[in-house]
């Protein structure tokens, strides 16, 4: 038997799925939910097999809720959504469904799905989350902090520093640990807002507050925050360059 | 045409010269006193360009365009006539002592009446115009400024209506509607047809009847309704008369906003209060809605809603008919629509 959740938050879709899945004897549905942070608690509950899954939601959207699952169930995606993203998330899905959904074409995802299931493929979901799939910059950072889901508004970001495969966000708050990589969370912020001023580092410009000259070729930026980060010749350059100096 | 009155210096000059270098020529086949026809010219240039120049602020001075060239015209004959009386005075005052000059100075005054009543008349006319091509040209820039944001909207609007989501959403419920309640589900196809045609006929009014909005407006909510089942809830409060008008796609991206940062941000029940009331010589329309001050988006973006305020300021030229207030968990937009007839 496998388990299956549900994730959208229009009950009305997630009745269509429901009665799109009653032949299938050999899925159950174990959990209905309305948003993202509903999801990600009732996927650690129940660590379900295949999960429907829309993608603009309340509180945590669709990918938001990916990226903090440290083991993904397979996904089919149910989403308005337009093409733009979806070629991106085309590859890494089980796959993905478009609204309206047809009966034909759903069927065509489950079959595909349980082929893949009955063979044990576990269809990297994760690495969906390396590719930029917004239209758009993202204007916030969803983290997991003790279990819990926490969102960390950009305007609230001090700075954030690369440390191995983490990143380790500063915030009035306190600092928060999230698996990504620098680069990754460089490509989702604005890029008018938050520069790259270190291999190491990644600052908010409104947080600058002095530049001094460090060693060679290198320079201290000093931040509202307090904190000192390093900035090489190339993130100058960067600062140069969007400020206008 | 500002840079003919703000050029004015050299207006002034050229004016100074050409009379000067004109009455000069004119005068040496008068009179054969080198002194006498260059103090004349040079009086007679000082005082045309004064003239001309004071015509030229009271043309600039005046409150409205209508009738402007009249006014110009007479501020030209009443400048012409100063200017040829400063002149006659200031010369006999100066040169008094030839009593040729002063025989022949009066013999000329005619001519010189004459003269100084076109040049000012033409000058002055001349400035008025220009002022007020530029008062036209202005208008007519902002009005092509209006047509072309208006058209900005429809066609944001055709593209949201005919875009995705909301289509492409609605068809998913009415979908599910047919297997498990049929008759929703053609209660669903009604509202969305009521909203899809109300969208392509309407035409680029400047001003639609608010109940005409309203039902354009109700449709949309109540899709939304079927859509989010209970959860969301639309209070209406109307305290309008039948002939309250408002530029039409005004209310929609307001609405839009209070539905997507209400109903798509958050969970649980969602209320949109919605108050619309003639008051005095203004419809005022009040949208309130509930928001996750966590899911705020950075400031600047302005929830979207700079498109409105920049529409009112076109259509009315002022800055203050758009309010919002965010208080605790309740965004408020205060939408006020000057009203012409009452």
């Amino acid at each position: 038997m496998y388990k299956v959740i549900l994730i959208d938050d229009e009950p009305l879709a997630r009745q269509l799925v429901h009665s799109l899945l009653q032949p299938y004897k050999e899925v159950t549905i174990v959990a209905e939910c309305s948003d993202g942070f509903e999801g990600f608690k009732a996927i650690q509950e129940h660590q379900p097999d295949l999960i429907f899954l829309d993608v603009q939601m309340p509180r945590v959207n669709g990918f938001e809720m990916l990226e903090l699952l440290d083991n993904p169930p397979s996904v089919i995606f149910t989403t308005a959504f337009d093409e733009y993203a979806l070629k991106a998330f085309e590859a890494h899905a089980v796959d993905y469904l478009l609204k309206p959904l047809t009966r034909e074409r759903f069927d065509k995802a489950v079959q595909k799905w349980l082929q893949q299931a009955a063979a044990k493929q576990q269809p990297q979901v994760q690495n969906l989350l390396q590719e930029k799939v917004y239209d758009g910059y993202q204007h916030r950072i969803v983290v997991k902090d003790n279990g819990m889901i926490r969102i960390i508004p950009a305007q609230d970001i001090h700075y954030i520093e690369a440390s191995d495969d983490y990143i380790k966000i500063f915030t009035k708050n306190g600092s928060f640990l999230k698996k990504s990589t620098l680069s990754q969370v460089e490509q989702s912020l604005d890029p008018k807002q938050f520069v790259r001023v270190h291999r190491s580092y990644l600052i908010p410009v409104g947080q600058l507050q002095r530049i001094e000259p460090y060693e060679k070729d290198s320079h201290i930026a000093l931040l509202h925050c307090g904190a000192k980060v390093t900035v090489s010749k190339n993130g100058m350059a960067k600062l140069k360059t969007l400020l206008g100096w | 045409m500002r840079s003919f009155i703000n050029h004015i210096e050299w207006l002034l000059l050229v004016v100074f010269l050409v009379t000067g270098v004109a009455f000069a020529a004119v005068l040496q086949y008068y009179l054969n006193d080198w002194s006498l026809i260059v103090t004349d010219a040079v009086v007679s240039a000082v005082v045309t360009a004064a003239g001309v120049w004071g015509g030229i602020l009271i043309v600039k001075a005046y409150p409205t365009r209508v009738g402007i060239l009249i006014y110009s015209l007479l501020a030209g004959i009443a400048v012409g006539v100063v200017v040829w009386y400063a002149d006659k005075t200031f010369l006999k005052w100066w040169l008094g002592t030839d009593k040729d000059y002063i025989t022949w100075l009066h013999a000329s005054l005619l001519p010189r009446l004459v003269l100084a009543i076109l040049i000012n008349c033409w000058l002055i006319t001349l400035a008025a115009t220009g002022q007020r091509a530029f008062a036209l040209e202005e208008q007519f820039k902002n009005l092509s400024d209006v047509a072309t944001l208006h058209r900005e909207a429809e066609l944001f609007k055709l593209r949201q209506q005919l875009q995705p989501h909301f289509l492409y959403n609605s068809l998913n419920s009415i979908s599910a509607l047919i297997l498990i309640q049929p008759d929703k589900a053609q209660e669903m196809i009604g509202k969305l047809s009521d909203f899809l045609r109300n969208s392509v006929k309407r035409e680029a009014r400047d001003y639609i009847p608010v109940d005409e909005e309203l039902e354009y407006i109700e449709a949309y909510l109540a899709i939304e309704a079927v859509r989010f089942g209970d959860r969301l809830e639309v209070l209406y409060n109307k305290h309008f008369t039948d002939d309250s008008s408002i530029p039409p796609f005004l209310l929609q991206p307001i609405l839009e906003n209070a539905i997507k940062f209400g109903l798509y941000g958050r969970t649980g029940h969602v209320r949109i209060e919605m108050d619309i009331a003639l008051k005095k010589a203004y419809l005022i329309i009040i949208i309130t809605n509930p928001f996750d001050a966590q899911n705020r988006p950075p400031s600047g973006t302005g929830f979207g809603l700079e498109g409105i305020q920049r529409r009112l300021y076109l259509l009315y030229g002022r800055t203050d008919l758009l309010e919002t207030k965010q208080e605790e968990d309740f965004f408020t937009a205060i939408l006020k629509i000057p009203q012409n007839n009452v």
